[in-house]
């Protein structure tokens, strides 16, 4: 072993840290391309890339307040918030008094991006309100594996879809590309936590006005 | 101590890169919570703090492997203190301007309730990793490193 030179194991020393890099960057460059929007993602019928993809009501409507809500299926704040305010959003909807858009995101699985396609898929039936209800309604815990294509496509037909176009839109993830646009706009929007609702533009106040049904209308109908 | 040395460099390579490692892989799981997480900070366009949400795990996964196989050491050494060091600005700008965040070390991240933010566990672990990595910058050596050291040939002799 006499006068062994350093630097002699250079060689896997060198490999190592050109397979680590190497492999890295693989992935990387990839990942980077695929959180970009993609602007011939197929798209339900109310969506348009001015309204951050979102899937919209009322957008005809002049001189009324716009609702921006970002949500997650699998989010459990966002199912309070859809329990506390959800019925007064509706009413909103259906009595033409504001324009709403619902942007779906899916930051916290896979899971949620099933769902948001499935409500895409929901919106084709014009059931996206209803199944936006359901869907909440039968949350499971997050990212336990319970939203299957099958289930998501299940609580559909429980909620009054009897389209076999929407199991299928459902089960092959027709609206994969459209999910991926939704939540690349949020993260343009700045939307950093969900539920997060924005009133003609602006954030509503964090400390109190999302769960308080009086304070809620109140920041509705200032605008 | 001489003897201790390379021990201490193991241990310090294992803590610095796991603890990266790990943090790295958790992002990674959720890409589009860790561009949350640095947009929640604050600080940067949010073009910029989207790149970096998405580049950050990358960096950190790369820079943990080097240093848990020990090749590379200094290098990735002195970008991790500069990432621990960044940490420490933003965690530190968000205490300070009072904003109620997850830090979204290990994956999470973006707002919390206001009042439930904690800070200061955060700061203090990333200073204990940033002492670890300036200990790695001068003194790389360590046990089973790929990197081979002035040192290591001398111990061959004989």
């Amino acid at each position: 072993m006499a006068n062994q030179k350093p630097g002699k194991d250079n060689f896997t020393r060198n490999l190592v840290i050109a397979v680590v890099v190497g492999v890295v960057m693989i992935m990387l460059v990839p990942t980077l391309l695929s959180k970009k929007t993609n602007s011939s993602a197929l798209v339900p019928a109310s969506v348009s890339a001015d309204n951050g993809y979102g899937i919209a009501f009322n957008s005809d409507l002049k001189s009324v307040p716009v609702i921006d809500i970002y949500e997650d299926f699998q989010c459990p704040v966002c199912a309070q918030f859809e329990k506390m305010q959800g019925d007064y959003i509706e009413s909103l909807i259906t009595e033409k008094k504001a324009k709403v858009v619902y942007h779906t995101l899916s930051f916290l699985g896979p899971e949620s991006v099933r769902a948001a396609n499935a409500a895409a898929c929901s919106a084709d039936q014009d059931n996206f309100l209803n199944y936006h209800r359901a869907l909440y309604a039968n949350q499971p815990a997050e990212n336990t594996g319970a939203w299957t294509n099958e289930a998501l496509a299940a609580v559909g037909q429980a909620a009054g879809i009897q389209s076999k176009k929407f199991v299928s839109c459902v089960t092959g993830g027709q609206y994969a590309d459209w999910v991926n646009n939704v939540a690349a706009a949020g993260a343009k929007a700045n939307v950093n936590s969900t539920p997060t609702v924005f009133i003609n533009g602006k954030e509503i106040d964090r400390n109190g006005e999302y769960f308080s049904a009086d304070k809620f209308k109140a920041a509705v109908e200032r605008g | 101590m001489k003897k201790l040395q390379p021990w201490f460099g193991l241990l310090a390579r294992l803590i610095l890169g796991g603890v990266l490692l790990a943090a790295g892989l958790l992002k990674y799981q959720h890409l589009d919570k860790s561009q949350m997480a640095v947009r929640a900070y604050e600080l940067l366009p949010i073009s910029l703090a989207n790149f970096l949400g998405i580049v950050l795990p990358f960096l950190e996964i790369a820079v943990g492997a080097l240093l848990v196989v020990g090749a590379a050491v200094r290098i990735s050494a002195f970008i991790s203190v500069a990432l621990m060091v960044a940490f420490v600005i933003g965690i530190s700008q968000a205490w300070a301007r009072g904003l109620s965040i997850d830090c979204g070390c290990f994956g999470g991240g973006g707002q919390v309730e206001p009042g439930t933010a904690s800070y200061l566990p955060d700061l203090l672990r990333d200073g204990g990793l940033a002492a670890l990595g300036i200990y790695l910058f001068y003194y790389p050596r360590g046990k089973f490193g790929l990197d081979r050291h002035k040192l290591d040939g001398e111990d061959n002799h004989g």
